[in-house]
C-alpha cells in the first residue's frame, strides 16, 4: 500500500480513479495481468470468519479475502499499515486508529470504524464461542462480554472501543501493551460488514471481505473455494483474475498434481518430496524460515524431583545434538534453535542460547552427575504419534541415553490432545514434545503465551513455570511506548528464560513450497500463507 | 417371496437401532482427549471457548442423555451437527455420491474382470493363461493398496502427462473430468477384491466342472459353451455372489485409502476423519448408512441365490 496510490484515491472521484486503475492494470510492467490458477488447501474447520479461525487453512483463504489494519512485510515481518492510515498511542494503553479512504467491502459497503468495532465485539462475546476470544481480553470491558463459564455476558459492546467518527476509533486496553499494533495484523482483528450480523453462519460460507480478492460463489466443502480479483480494492490490486483453492487431504496427491501442472502452487510440501524437490523444481522451490519453534517441554511443577534443578535441564539441553537431528532426521528442513524467539522475528538474537544450546556431551554428563541426576535414572519422552515426531524424539532419546548414561523411553500418545489432557491432569510426568508458532510477529508472542503465569491456565505453559523477574520484565516491555526499548526488555525477559530453561528449544521450522512453471512472483509469508495478490502468470 | 422380503425389512429395524446405539456408545467411550481439544490441534484450546462449545453441544451430559438427544433428533429427521457447526446430513449428502460412483465402478470392474479371468483360468487349467491369472492375482493381493495407488498415480497420472503429454488419467479427482476421473481409483479400489473373485471363480468353477451333472451334460452331447454357461457356472457363481454382495459394503466403507490417494472426498474419508476427531454424530450417521447398504446388499444376495439355484425357495 504505497502512499501515492491512496493519495490518488483521496483526490480523484471514485469512478475516475476506478477507470484509471482499470487501464493501468492491463499494461503492467513485465508480467501479464489476469489468468486463473489453482493452489492447494486443506478443508478449513469453521465458516470463513476471521474471528472464528485459528487454523492455517481458513487463515490462508481469509488472507486473500480480507485486509487488516496492518499487514506484515514478507521479508522483515515488521508491521506496516494496510487499511489503517495511522495507529497512534502515547502510553501504549489508549490507541487511536484512523482508517484510509476508499476501502470498501466486496458488496460496496464502506470499511468504516464501525466495521472493526462490530467484528471485535462479536469475537469478544463468549456466547459466540469464537476461536479468537482470548485475543480480545486485553481490551477494556472484555470481562463483561466474557464473564466465564455458567455466566451470562452483561454487555454486548467492549467498553474500550469508541467510534470517534466514520474513519476513526480508539481502543483502550486494560493495561499498556506495546505490541498492540503488531497484533492487529492477525485475522481476529479483520473488519466485518453489516451483512455479517444478519446471518453469521451463512456469511461464513461466502464471506464478504475487504481484500484484494472476493469470493466467486460459495465455499464448495471438501472440493474447492473459488475467489476472483476485487477490482475496486484500494490497496495493491491482485494481478490474477482468479484463484481456485483446491481442497486436498493428502499432500502427496497435491504434490503429484503440481508436478503434472494441474495445480500451480503447493505451500506445504509432503515429507516424501523433500529428497528430490530441489532438483525437480530448481529455483521454483522456496525454502525459508517459518515461525515455528520445536521444544522438549518439561513438567517442572508436576515432577520437580526430576526436572526441578536447572543443572539437569541444562544437561539435557547440552546432550542434544541439534545439528545431527536437523540434518539427518529432517534433511535440513529444520534449523537448530539458538534462541527462544524465532529467527524471523524482530528481536531474535543469533546464538542467544549460548552454551546451553551447544552440543557438549562431556559438560552435560558432568552437570548431570553433579546435580545428582534424575531419580532412578529414568526419563520418559512423550510425543504424539499422529504428527511425524517419532523419529526425532527417538533420536533425542538415544542421544540422552548415550550422553547422560540414563534410561530413556519414547512414549507415544495417540493424539496431541491426549498428551495435553494428561499433562493438565498432572498424570503424565515425563518430558514431552512441544511446539509453538506465532500468532503475530512479536518477540512477546514467543514468551508470554508459553512461559508466563497467565499461560498456565490460558496458554501453553504446560510446565507451570513461574519466575517473578520474568513477569516484571514482560510487564515493563508491554508498557514501553518506544519500540526499540520494548524489544530490549523482551530480550532481557528472554535471557531469564534462557538461564532458567523451562523448555529446551531444539529446532526452528522451515517452510517449503514449490510452484509450477506457469506462475511467477510467488511469495510465502512467515505464517506459511501465499501472497496471492502478487502472483502472476508467466 | 413378498412376505419374506417384508420380514427381512422389518428385521432390519432392530439391527439399525442396535448399530446406532453401539456406535454412539463406542465413539463416546473412545479413550483420550475431548473433541474440542482435538479441533484445536497443536495449541491448547482456550478454556472458556472450550467450555462454551461443550455447553453448546451438550458434551458434558451423561451418555444416555446425549444418546437420547441424538436419537430423538434422528427421528425428527435431524442427524445433528459437527462440532464446527456443519450439518451431518449435509456432510453425508456431499460425500455419498462420490463413494457410490466409485464403489459401483469398482464393483463392476471387480465382477466382470474378476469372473472372466477366473473362468478363463479354470477352463485352461495348468496352461499359460491359468498361470498368468494365478501369478498376477497373487501379486495384487500381496501389494498393499496404497502402493498400487501411488505407483499408478505417479506413472499414469504424472509421468504419462509430463513425458508424453497424455493426460487421460487425472492425478486427482476433478469434477470436470466426469466419470473418467473414477477409472484409475476404481481400478485401484477393485484390485484386491478382483484378485479374490478371480481365484474364487477359478476354484469354484473347476470344482463344479468335475461334478456328475456336468459330466452328464457333456455326455449327452451339449456344446461346451452351454455346459459351462448354463450348468457349471450357475452353480459355481453362488459363493462368488456371496463374496461380491458382502464386498459392496466393504467397497463403500473401505475406500479410505483410495479416496485419500486420489483426493476423492467420499464417505470413507469423512468417516475416518470423524472417528479421529471423535465426532460421534458424524460417525453414527455415516456408519448407519453403511449398515443399511450392507443389509440391502445381503438381501439382494439372498434373493439372487434363488435365481441361481431354483431349489432354493423363500416363503
Amino acid at each position: 500500500m504505497r502512499g501515492a496510490t491512496s493519495a490518488k484515491w483521496v483526490a480523484g472521484a471514485v469512478i475516475v480513479a476506478m477507470a484509471a486503475t482499470a487501464c493501468s492494470t492491463s499494461k503492467d510492467e513485465a508480467g501479464k495481468s489476469g489468468g486463473n490458477i489453482t493452489v492447494v488447501l486443506g478443508e478449513p474447520q469453521h465458516g470463513l470468519v476471521g474471528q472464528n479461525t485459528a487454523e492455517s487453512e481458513g487463515a490462508e483463504v481469509l488472507n486473500a479475502l480480507f485486509s487488516g489494519l496492518v499487514e506484515y512485510d514478507n521479508k522483515t515481518n515488521e508491521p506496516k499499515l494496510a487499511v489503517a492510515e495511522s495507529i497512534e498511542t502515547t502510553d501504549s494503553k489508549v490507541w487511536t486508529i484512523k482508517l484510509k479512504d476508499g476501502h470498501t467491502f466486496h458488496n460496496g459497503e464502506k470499511v468504516d470504524a464501525q466495521s472493526f468495532v462490530r467484528a471485535w465485539n462479536w469475537g469478544a462475546n463468549q456466547d459466540n464461542a469464537a476461536e479468537s476470544l482470548p485475543f480480545f481480553d486485553k481490551i477494556e470491558g472484555s470481562e463483561e462480554l466474557a464473564p466465564g463459564k455458567d455466566k451470562k455476558p452483561t454487555a454486548t459492546e467492549l467498553k474500550g472501543l469508541k467510534v470517534v467518527d466514520e474513519k476513526t476509533f480508539t481502543v483502550t486496553l486494560k493495561a499498556p501493551f506495546s505490541q498492540f499494533k503488531t497484533m492487529l495484523g492477525y485475522n481476529a482483528f479483520y473488519p466485518l460488514p453489516k451483512a455479517f450480523e444478519a446471518d453469521p453462519k451463512k456469511f461464513g460460507e461466502a464471506p464478504i471481505g475487504n481484500g484484494a480478492f472476493q469470493m466467486d460463489g460459495a465455499w464448495e466443502h471438501n472440493k474447492q473455494i473459488k475467489i476472483k480479483r476485487y477490482d475496486k480494492f484500494a490497496g495493491d490490486k491482485a494481478k490474477l483474475e482468479g484463484v481456485t483453492f483446491k481442497i486436498y487431504d493428502n499432500l502427496d496427491t497435491a504434490y503429484n498434481d503440481l508436478r503434472a501442472d494441474t495445480i500451480q502452487i503447493v505451500d506445504k510440501l509432503p515429507v516424501s518430496a523433500m529428497a528430490t524437490v530441489s532438483q525437480e523444481f530448481g529455483d521454483r522451490y522456496l525454502y525459508k524460515p517459518e515461525s515455528g519453534v520445536g521444544y522438549i517441554g518439561l513438567p517442572l511443577k508436576t515432577n520437580a524431583e526430576a526436572f526441578g534443578k536447572v543443572e539437569i535441564r541444562k544437561a539435557i539441553s547440552m546432550a542434544i545434538d541439534r545439528d545431527a537431528i536437523t540434518k539427518t532426521i529432517f534433511n535440513g528442513t529444520r534449523k537448530p534453535a539458538d534462541d527462544f524467539i524465532s529467527p524471523i522475528i524482530p528481536g531474535y538474537r543469533k546464538g542467544a542460547l549460548g552454551e546451553v544450546g551447544t552440543y557438549n556431551p562431556t559438560k552435560a554428563k558432568e552437570l548431570y552427575t553433579q546435580a545428582g541426576g534424575i531419580p532412578g535414572g529414568k526419563l520418559e519422552l512423550g510425543y504424539n504419534a499422529d504428527g511425524g515426531h517419532k523419529e526425532w524424539i527417538e533420536a533425542v532419546a538415544n542421544q540422552l541415553k548415550a550422553n547422560l548414561g540414563i534410561e530413556v523411553t519414547a512414549k507415544p500418545f495417540t493424539k496431541f490432545g491426549d498428551m495435553l489432557t494428561e499433562l493438565g491432569d498432572q498424570k503424565y510426568k515425563g518430558a514431552f514434545r512441544m511446539a509453538w508458532s506465532m500468532d503475530y510477529p512479536a518477540a512477546e508472542n514467543y514468551l508470554r503465551p508459553i512461559f508466563s503465569k497467565v499461560a498456565i491456565d490460558h496458554g501453553s505453559n504446560y510446565g507451570a513455570y513461574v519466575n517473578e523477574e520474568f513477569e516484571t520484565l514482560m510487564d515493563q516491555a508491554d508498557k514501553t511506548a518506544n519500540e526499540a526499548e520494548a524489544i530490549k526488555l523482551y530480550q532481557q525477559a528472554d535471557d531469564i528464560i534462557i538461564k532458567d530453561l523451562p523448555y529446551i528449544p531444539v529446532f526452528t521450522y522451515m517452510s517449503s513450497s514449490a510452484y509450477s512453471k506457469s506462475v511467477k512472483n510467488v511469495e510465502i509469508d512467515a505464517q506459511g500463507r501465499m501472497d496471492l495478490a502478487k502472483v502472476e502468470l508467466n | 417371496m413378498g412376505r419374506y422380503l417384508i420380514r427381512r425389512l422389518i428385521q432390519a429395524i432392530p439391527v439399525l437401532l442396535g448399530a446406532t446405539f453401539l456406535i454412539y456408545f463406542l465413539t463416546f467411550q473412545m479413550p483420550g482427549a475431548d473433541p474440542i481439544q482435538l479441533l484445536a490441534g497443536d495449541k491448547k484450546a482456550d478454556p472458556l471457548v472450550a467450555a462454551m462449545l461443550r455447553e453448546k453441544y451438550h458434551l458434558d451430559d451423561p451418555f444416555l442423555l446425549q444418546y437420547w438427544n441424538y436419537i430423538s433428533g434422528v427421528f425428527q429427521g435431524d442427524l445433528g451437527e459437527t462440532l464446527t457447526g456443519r450439518k451431518v446430513s449435509d456432510l453425508i449428502a456431499e460425500a455419498f455420491p462420490y463413494t457410490v460412483n466409485l464403489a459401483i465402478m469398482a464393483f463392476v470392474i471387480e465382477a466382470i474382470v474378476g469372473v472372466l479371468a477366473g473362468i478363463m483360468a479354470a477352463l485352461r487349467r495348468g496352461k499359460f493363461l491359468d498361470q498368468l491369472v494365478l501369478l498376477s492375482t497373487l501379486m495384487v493381493i500381496s501389494i498393499p493398496v496404497f502402493v498400487t495407488g501411488f505407483v499408478l498415480q505417479l506413472t499414469l497420472g504424472v509421468k504419462l502427462n509430463t513425458a508424453w503429454g497424455i493426460d487421460f488419467f487425472p492425478v486427482s479427482f476433478n469434477e470436470a473430468d466426469g466419470m473418467r476421473a473414477y477409472i484409475l481409483p476404481a481400478f485401484v479400489l477393485a484390485s484386491t477384491s478382483l484378485a479374490y473373485v478371480a481365484r474364487l471363480t477359478r476354484t469354484s468353477l473347476m470344482e463344479t466342472m468335475r461334478a456328475d451333472y456336468v459330466r452328464t451334460a457333456t455326455a449327452k452331447g451339449l456344446p461346451r459353451r452351454r455346459v459351462v454357461g448354463r450348468h457349471a457356472l450357475r452353480n459355481a457363481l453362488i459363493p462368488i455372489v456371496t463374496f461380491l454382495g458382502a464386498d459392496l459394503g466393504g467397497l463403500m466403507g473401505g475406500a479410505v485409502i483410495t479416496e485419500r490417494i486420489f483426493n476423492i472426498h467420499g464417505l470413507g474419508g469423512t468417516l475416518a476423519q470423524a472417528v479421529y476427531l471423535k465426532q460421534g454424530a458424524v460417525v453414527v450417521g455415516g456408519v448407519t448408512l453403511l449398515v443399511l447398504i450392507y443389509l440391502v446388499a445381503n438381501l439382494l444376495v439372498d434373493l439372487l441365490y434363488a435365481v441361481l439355484d431354483p431349489r432354493i425357495r423363500y416363503a
